[in-house]
């Protein structure tokens, strides 16, 4: 994904990685061998590899964090699978997907294609767009569980806007705030993608369109966002692995509530583990939303053809 | 030149401006009053006195050593990545085995591992390895899933090192590490500060790994501080609002001193 | 770029490596404390209000001791989730506070904590010091495993007395009709009638809990207990649930409960400040609202037993809530001795009065001679009143199951509290829990 860094010096042409040298017998070239990996690849293995195939073993062994795992084979496969909270927190999931992309990807669009123009004042606002991103995930949920209490924040005081401030007793409401908080934090991310991505366009294509006499619809419609696809794909993939894997903001803004309405994946697979110490259970979990993970986001590549633009960044 | 305003555009960054800035502005304006004036005036009011008892109660709650320890996991994270990633990403540049490109590859797929999953297996990890409740239990595994994204943006910086230029040290006779050390290293300054800033991020905002991992007061760092703020303090809204826009300031020096490697650090975390 | 496919050696070496740790880790499970600095002992408690005293009562034991106490706290929303999860770890406390019942069984099972008999019979006075039926509470298999700490915390309804004269209301509710009309006239006079800490959902619980054996009598719920889960069937669960349903749709807790917490000070708040006539609490809200509205505490605030319900099958003088905290020890305790000497603390004069001074209320068989000097000495004498003469002290529905039943109890109160499950959906999920 280093398409998403801002643009740095240009590549070399040649590609060093590939090109042997050509005039190889001259200077031997001292290449350093595999022992300069070591030091990163054992401290990956150790921490991410081996707990990631531990995830695996796990999910066929009972675990209450007291005593040891023993295994039971499929139990908890096959409690998952008629476990309608499982389902929900399933279909959840996406929905906060489909939500969260809907929401910031418009926003985030205009905001970007609005930042990389020449207005006087864009430096300032720019800057201001910015400051959420300084905020932790944490920070910005405590941040608006305080700025929504229904009884001592905001609410109490716009009655009209609020009605009775159950914000977090409705699935509706509860889920359009965590998607609104998500949308608050995000998108000065996705902004800087995309103003990034709307520079770089020729400015040439617009003189032409101009000339063609298009109006200003018709140049975003037909030159911005055709220009900007590859930056929304990177956008949206990052949005749905971002979406899966929230956590914080549900712990934080609703606990899951009320009852499991807000109950995604992730917190449910939380929840199972270290709140009923089914650490077994937990796992399966673990592992259907890395599955689920790994399946949209192969869906999307295929789909949308950025396989073959990535092998070519990879190149890079 | 386009010279018609662009009303759409206008008015959608007015809108946005207002849902940025209100909050913003709240947070600044509740964390100097006090509680009864906050709740008498109403979260939008221009704060009439200045108090710093919310600040004195966030520290008297125990921030200041949430702050010290955030700051070491910080250091620990970023240590981590800046020692074991620039030779990685050197050998991924430069080296011809095809050992390497396959450990390229691996920590490609590493990529999509998020740290959700593992976090049961880590937990047990951990705490068998006897680093359950400790700052450096908290710090290796950060450090470990900061690996990826940080070996791609460092291997990408290092392969804009010309050819020529090792020739040139080669020439000199100069062996692999020197040329690592005079060569490689002062060439990807660029990439070394995103990927300190990518893992001072990870470091600075993680919170799962905390939560899970850590237990006592004395180990606990500023989102945790932060949650747990919330769970006793919940309804005095200028007290949070004081702890939250504290934890914004280190970050926010960052920003006003080293904007160009925050925003590429940043860029990073997206990456993840 | 060419694709290398062989991953097989990497992911290899890395199984042999998961499997390496797998071993070594079931080997090291049962260390406790071990990497702790010598001569400290750990002691684990519920983090609220009562903090100080007990970092005071710490502070003068280690005046004296050479083992040092170190008291831990975790904030209260956390701590039953964070227990089980340290309880296996290093960090594992020496002795930690705990309900008793269910909230330490597993840990009984797993054969972690020390059976306090030798402690007992060094010094009997940790047995006969407390009231018989509050220390039986702490006692598995006939072994106990816990010394009463803290007091007692029945539930009660406590009111505003300013908000009840304000509404028309002369006295406390003394029955469930009373109280319907309690709500109507405090929603006529513009007030949410109950305050109620829905998202916290626990304090939801305390209603059904106080229904429940009002119509149906304590034995309906030691059945389901027990394992006979048919009982949530039956005819006085539907009518407790019927007649729970009116109570919220009659608009006796507001409509936003659910966005209030008690945990976070939200609910005592509503209470105190005037916006609520009632709330249903144990009796730490005493303490909680003297934390923060001691004027609140001293002239306005009142309290009662839960109201009877006519034609129930429960004694009215019956009460629920945690019969009591406790202290256990753990048997890795490195200084058993010293966790010996500061459980002795649990029944000093000295600590029983301090409790006493912000409204605990212990249950050692010398607090009645000292229910003069309590912070309130009407609160106290009227609380402990109520322990002697309950015939039934039922253990809260969440700390009588094992912990891992807690989430499920929690969903299904607080669903069904918000109408989107119905009597046959509560009644599916209490069946589900097991034993």
């Amino acid at each position: 994904m280093t398409t998403l860094l801002p643009p740095r010096p240009p590549a070399a042409p040649d590609n060093p990685a590939k090109g042997r040298p050509v005039r190889a017998g001259r200077a031997r070239l001292n290449r350093p061998g595999l022992a300069w990996t070591l030091p990163a690849t054992i401290f990956f293995l150790l921490f991410a590899v081996v707990p990631l195939i531990a995830v695996v073993v796990l999910s066929f062994m009972t675990w209450t964090g007291l005593g040891d795992p023993k295994f039971v084979g499929l139990e908890n496969w096959q409690t998952l699978a008629g476990d309608s909270v499982m389902l929900k927190s399933l279909w959840l999931s996406v929905l906060f997907i489909v939500l969260g992309v809907a929401t910031q990807t418009p926003v985030s669009i205009l905001l970007g294609v609005w930042a990389s123009g020449p207005q006087r004042n864009r430096a300032v606002l720019s800057a201001i767009f910015f400051l959420p991103l300084l905020l932790s995930s944490a920070a910005i949920s405590v941040l608006w569980r305080a700025l929504l209490d229904p009884n001592f924040g905001v609410p109490a005081q716009l009655k009209w806007l609020f009605g009775d401030g159950n914000l977090f007793g409705h699935q509706s409401t509860a889920i359009g705030v965590i998607i609104f908080v998500g949308m608050w934090q995000f998108t000065p991310f996705h902004t800087l993608i995309y103003q990034g991505a709307a520079k770089s366009v020729p400015p040439v294509l617009y003189q032409a369109a101009e000339i063609d006499g298009a109006g200003r619809a018709r140049q975003f419609f037909s030159i911005t966002l055709p220009q900007l696809r590859n930056s929304i794909i990177t956008s949206v993939i990052l949005m749905v692995v971002g979406g899966l894997t929230t956590f914080e903001t549900v712990l934080i803004l609703t606990n899951g509530g009320p009852g499991t309405d807000t109950t995604i994946t992730a917190f449910y697979m939380y929840e199972e583990a270290f709140r009923r110490y089914n650490f077994g259970m937990g796992s399966a979990i673990a592992l259907v939303l890395v599955i689920v993970a790994t399946a949209i986001s192969l869906i999307m590549v295929k789909a949308s053809g950025y396989d073959k633009m990535r092998s070519t960044m990879e190149g890079l | 030149m386009r010279t018609r305003p662009n009303y759409i555009a206008g008015a959608a960054v007015t809108v946005w401006l207002l849902i940025v800035a209100l909050p913003l502005y709240v947070m600044v304006a509740a964390s100097v009053q006090s509680r009864t004036e906050f709740s008498a005036n109403g979260p939008l009011s221009v704060p009439t006195s200045l108090t710093f008892e919310n600040f004195l109660l966030v520290f008297d709650s125990g921030f200041g050593k949430y702050f010290l320890n955030t700051f070491l996991v910080t250091a620990g994270v970023v240590g981590i990545v800046l020692l074991v990633v620039p030779p990685l990403s050197y050998a991924i540049v430069r080296s011809q085995s095809r050992g390497t490109t396959l450990i390229f590859r691996f920590f490609l797929l590493g990529l999509a591992i998020p740290v959700q999953a593992v976090i049961v297996p880590m937990f047990y990890l951990i705490n068998s390895v006897g680093l359950y409740d400790t700052l450096l239990g908290i710090i290796l595994p950060t450090a470990a899933f900061a690996l990826p994204i940080c070996t791609l943006i460092l291997s990408g910086t290092m392969r804009d090192i010309t050819p020529e230029l090792y020739e040139a040290m080669s020439v000199d006779g100069a062996s692999t590490a020197r040329t690592f050390l005079r060569l490689v290293l002062p060439l990807s300054k660029g990439g070394l500060s995103t990927i300190a800033v990518f893992a001072a991020l990870q470091g600075w905002n993680g919170f799962l790994l905390p939560l899970i991992l850590t237990q006592s007061e004395s180990t606990k760092v500023i989102t945790l501080g932060l949650f747990n703020f919330q769970t006793q303090y919940g309804i005095n809204v200028p007290g949070i609002l004081a702890a939250v826009m504290l934890s914004m300031v280190p970050v926010l020096l960052v920003y006003l001193f080293a904007r160009r490697a925050l925003v590429q650090g940043l860029m990073g975390v997206g990456g993840k | 770029m060419n694709k290398p496919s062989p991953r097989t050696p990497v992911l290899a070496a890395a199984s042999m490596l998961a499997i390496g740790l797998t071993l070594a880790g079931c080997g090291g499970g049962d260390s406790a404390a071990s990497d702790r600095p010598e001569n400290e002992l750990h002691v684990l408690v519920y983090g609220d209000a009562s903090n100080d005293v007990e970092t005071a009562m710490v502070e003068k034991f280690n005046e004296t001791s050479d083992v040092k106490v170190v008291l831990d706290t975790i904030p209260g929303a956390e701590y039953q989730q964070k227990l089980q999860t340290v309880m296996s770890t290093d960090a594992a406390p020496d002795i930690f506070f705990n309900w008793g019942g269910g909230s330490i069984s597993d840990f009984v099972d797993a054969d972690l904590l020390m059976p306090l008999d030798d402690f007992i019979e060094e010094d009997p006075q940790l047995k006969d010091a407390f009231l018989p039926s509050v220390f039986d509470v702490a006692t598995v298999d006939g072994t106990p495993y816990g010394v009463p700490m803290r007091g007692t915390q029945p539930v009660m309804l406590f009111h505003n007395k300013e908000v009840l004269a304000e509404a028309g209301i002369d006295e406390a509710p003394a029955t469930w009709d009373e109280l319907l009309e309690d709500v109507d006239k405090l929603k006529a006079a513009g007030k949410t009638p109950i305050a109620l800490g829905g998202g916290d959902e626990w304090p939801t619980q305390m209603w059904f809990s106080y229904v429940y054996d009002r119509v149906a009598g304590p034995e309906l719920f030691q059945s389901a207990i027990d394992g006979e889960t048919d009982v949530w069937e039956s005819d006085e669960s539907k009518e407790s649930l019927g007649m729970l349903r009116e109570l919220v749709d009659a608009g006796a807790f507001g409509t936003n409960f659910q966005s209030v917490k008690f945990t976070d000070g939200g609910s005592p708040a509503l209470l105190a400040g005037g916006q609520a006539g009632f709330e249903l609490m144990g009796s730490w809200e005493y303490s909680t609202i003297q934390d923060t509205n001691p004027d609140f505490v001293a002239n306005s605030l009142g309290w009662s037993a839960f109201p009877a319900i006519e034609g129930g099958k429960g004694d009215a003088a019956n009460l629920v809530g945690n019969t009591n905290n406790y202290y256990s020890v753990l048997k890795d305790t490195k200084y058993p001795d010293a966790a010996r000497d500061f459980l002795k603390l649990m029944y000093s004069d000295e600590f029983v009065q301090e409790q006493m001074s912000i409204g605990n209320l212990p249950t050692t068989t010398s607090t009645e001679q000292f229910l003069d000097q309590a912070a309130d000495p009407d609160y106290a004498r009227f609380q402990f009143g109520l322990v002697q003469d309950a015939p039934n002290f039922q253990l809260s529905w969440d700390q009588a199951y094992p912990p891992a039943a807690t989430p499920t109890i929690h969903s299904a109160v607080a669903d069904f509290f918000a109408g989107s499950i119905d009597e046959d959906g509560f009644i599916a999920a209490m069946q589900s829990l097991k034993k």
